[in-house]
């Protein structure tokens, strides 16, 4: 009768630590049902091994080689590139944070910082380093 | 500030350039206006004429030390640019970013002779070195660039790694990344100086600038590294940049160790280190059988030399280390100028190349005599300011006379290149020579006789 | 808790990536051990900052310790073109010798 006292009165003590109780306890049964429906299911349903069966999904196309090949260098190049102007993105937080306070010409200084970040921006593209197609 | 500023913008305009101009022999121009352009901002920004003006909130301090020495290091890149710029579109077809790369060292390069923070001096050399990676393995296809590139990179970021732990080490003994300290409300302070932690911090920054300027210990990165690059970048990587690294280094000598040396013997670490570069750069030089790798060895040994004005840092080796990074880099971009042209890098490669060129063996001889230190060269005042600057300090004197026993020594092998040149028979190949080759080499010879004669010549700069 | 504790764990941190680079011989993991250096660094940098140990006598109490946060932005930025440059560097090399083991290096050594 304890657990179910429980249960019900939730408001009796707030802030305490049995107030997470009830969620504890759910979390608890949605863990338990998915791992008993699945064993179950494991066990009572009929079992087939075929040789398709074992085989990666691929939408139906037949597979073929090996996936660990070596992967063609532009998805290299725009990885690389990604990490370069991703982490450059860095900058504008402290400049977000200090928004009021730096006024204008925080705010020029950070269109210099995006312009700067545009020339290499053109010159990548430029340069055709983000050309997937031959 | 002018030449902070002005080198990063041309960079990116040499960078745009490589779509926009269609011959490839016009970057070259370009690069070399650029950096007169550069010269002359920068005398202007010396007497106050600066483009540029907002607080940097100390994190720069110009001092007319670092102008000079700015001065210096863009009018020797001007040189190497006038009479090697050719060379450097032989290797694949992006000359105008190999000239923008050297723009950015160039930022670098000035960012170091200014620099009056830790996050400066961390930021100059990131900016100077990670172009450096990529003109080392500018030859995609040889084998040794790649190595060269490889090793350099590894060596380099794993240097940087120490200089940050040593500057967070020192930020956190005393609380700021400012190069002047007050030393005054700091807890736990040693030998009533500074805290333990500042020192271990020190100890970690000198390691890692050792390893950038390649003294003793930390040197085993530059043979392989100067030998593998294209040869016209090594030039390069040996002179301006190797100069800027003292600057820095020197910087740092002048405004923390000095604040410290009660605390820890500076003088003595400074002094085992010397030694060891002297002898390992000299003795290894002697067994050399190519002339690029000796100029390799070489330059550690000059590096050793160099080393004295962080040993004594006074007044004599504030003007010595400008002196010898003048010296140093107008014959070492002669000497690689000369070497590029040539057909085999080994000694025998010069054999009888007075007879067939005449006046590129003169010139050689005289960047040879001034590496030397031969007076009436530059070389000459340069080692001699050093070993002055040693000699005012009055403690270690025997570090004197170590030092002009190697100098006897470097003399050998320096010697072994003219004796080729001139007392061998031989058939040396060399490339097509311009004329205007020969005047760029007249030039800078000239030059060095001129400083080797006149040294107030450079030095009268820092004054006045 | 107190800044040693910290002060240990990055130079432990540190010495791990030290040894790391010392020891391995395959390119990427040398790598991978300069940056564990560099984040070792900068947890050292958050630290100080935090525990406004670094407080500078001059400064301003709000201030404290930030600049040490914005340096920590610095390391990552110039990691990361580290990163670009090295990861080229090595697939250069891995091109033209099918291997990224540092104990091929050794072309120059003659």
């Amino acid at each position: 009768m304890n657990i179910l006292n429980i249960l019900i009165d939730t408001v009796s003590s707030p802030g305490s630590t049995s107030d997470y109780l009830p969620i504890a306890i759910q979390l608890i049964f949605a863990a338990g049902f998915v791992a008993t429906m699945i064993a179950l299911s494991h066990w009572i349903g009929p079992k087939r091994n075929t040789s398709d069966k074992l085989e990666n999904f691929t939408s139906g196309i037949e597979t073929h080689g090996d996936a660990r090949q070596p992967m063609a260098i532009k998805y290299f190049l725009v990885a690389i590139l990604f990490v370069l102007f991703d982490v450059e993105v860095i900058f504008f937080y402290p400049y977000a944070v200090n928004f009021k306070e730096l006024g204008w010409s925080g705010f020029f200084e950070i269109i210099l910082f995006v312009a700067f970040f545009l020339i290499g921006f053109i010159y990548i593209i430029k340069s055709g380093a983000l050309k997937w197609e031959d | 500030m002018n030449a902070i500023i002005l080198s990063a913008i041309w960079a990116v305009i040499m960078m745009l350039g490589s779509f926009m101009v269609k011959r490839k022999g016009n970057f070259r121009h370009i690069a070399a206006f650029g950096l007169l352009v550069l010269f002359v901002a920068n005398i202007a920004d010396t007497y106050g004429y600066s483009l540029f003006n907002f607080n940097n909130h100390g994190f720069l301090q110009f001092t007319r030390f670092g102008y000079l020495f700015n001065s210096i290091a863009i009018f020797s890149s001007l040189i190497y640019v006038l009479i090697t710029g050719k060379e450097i579109s032989r290797y694949g077809n992006h000359t105008a970013e190999y000239f923008a790369l050297i723009f950015f060292v160039m930022c670098g390069v000035s960012m170091l002779a200014f620099y009056n923070n830790l996050l400066t001096l961390f930021l100059g050399i990131e900016i100077m070195t990670i172009p450096l990676y990529i003109l080392t393995g500018s030859d995609k296809r040889n084998m040794k660039s790649n190595e060269a590139a490889l090793k350099y990179f590894l060596m380099g970021s794993f240097s940087t790694g120490i200089m940050l732990m040593g500057i967070v080490f020192s930020y956190g003994g005393t609380g700021t990344f400012s190069l002047d300290v007050s030393r005054a409300g700091i807890p736990n302070l040693y030998n009533h100086v500074a805290s333990f932690l500042e020192i271990v911090g020190l100890l970690l920054l000198l390691v890692s600038l050792a390893f950038k300027v390649s003294a003793a210990p930390f040197h085993f990165w530059t043979p392989d590294v100067y030998d593998g690059a294209p040869s016209v970048f090594t030039s390069f990587m040996a002179t301006i940049v190797k100069a800027a690294g003292f600057i820095a280094f020197i910087k740092l000598c002048l405004v923390r160790m000095t604040a410290t040396s009660a605390a820890i013997d500076w003088k003595m670490i400074f002094a085992i280190i010397i030694i060891a570069t002297l002898l390992v750069g000299n003795i290894t030089a002697v067994f050399q059988q190519s002339v690029k790798r000796m100029l390799a060895y070489s330059s550690i040994a000059q590096a050793g030399f160099m080393l004295f004005s962080l040993f004594s840092v006074n007044d004599f080796a504030k003007e010595g280390i400008l002196l010898y990074s003048a010296a140093y880099s107008l014959a070492t971009i002669g000497i690689f100028a000369v070497l590029v042209k040539m057909k085999d890098y080994t000694f025998e490669g010069y054999n009888g190349l007075a007879k067939k060129q005449p006046l590129l063996a003169a010139t050689n001889t005289v960047f040879l005599l001034s590496l030397a230190g031969i007076p009436l060269t530059a070389g000459f005042f340069a080692k001699y300011y050093m070993l002055a600057a040693v000699v005012k300090t009055g403690s270690y004197l025997w570090l004197v006379i170590v030092a002009v026993l190697f100098a006897a020594v470097s003399v050998y092998y320096y010697f072994r290149v003219i004796q080729a040149m001139y007392f061998k028979d031989g058939n040396a190949e060399t490339e097509a020579i311009t004329p205007s080759f020969k005047a760029g080499l007249l030039l800078v010879a000239a030059l060095i006789i001129l400083i080797g004669v006149y040294p107030g010549i450079i030095l009268n700069w820092l004054y006045f | 808790m107190p800044i040693q504790y910290y002060i240990a764990l990055a130079s432990c941190l540190f010495c791990i990536g030290v040894v790391g680079v010392l020891t391995r011989r395959n390119a990427i993991i040398i790598f991978m051990c300069i940056e564990l250096m560099l984040n070792a660094v900068n947890l050292l940098l958050v630290a100080f900052s935090k525990m406004s140990f670094g407080a500078h006598p001059g400064a301003s109490e709000i201030a404290a310790g930030t600049d040490a946060q914005l340096f920590v932005f610095f390391i990552m930025v110039v990691a990361a073109a580290e990163v670009s440059v090295g990861l080229a560097i090595i697939v250069m090399m891995y091109r033209n010798i099918h291997s990224v083991d540092i104990n091929f290096l050794n072309r120059l050594k003659n």
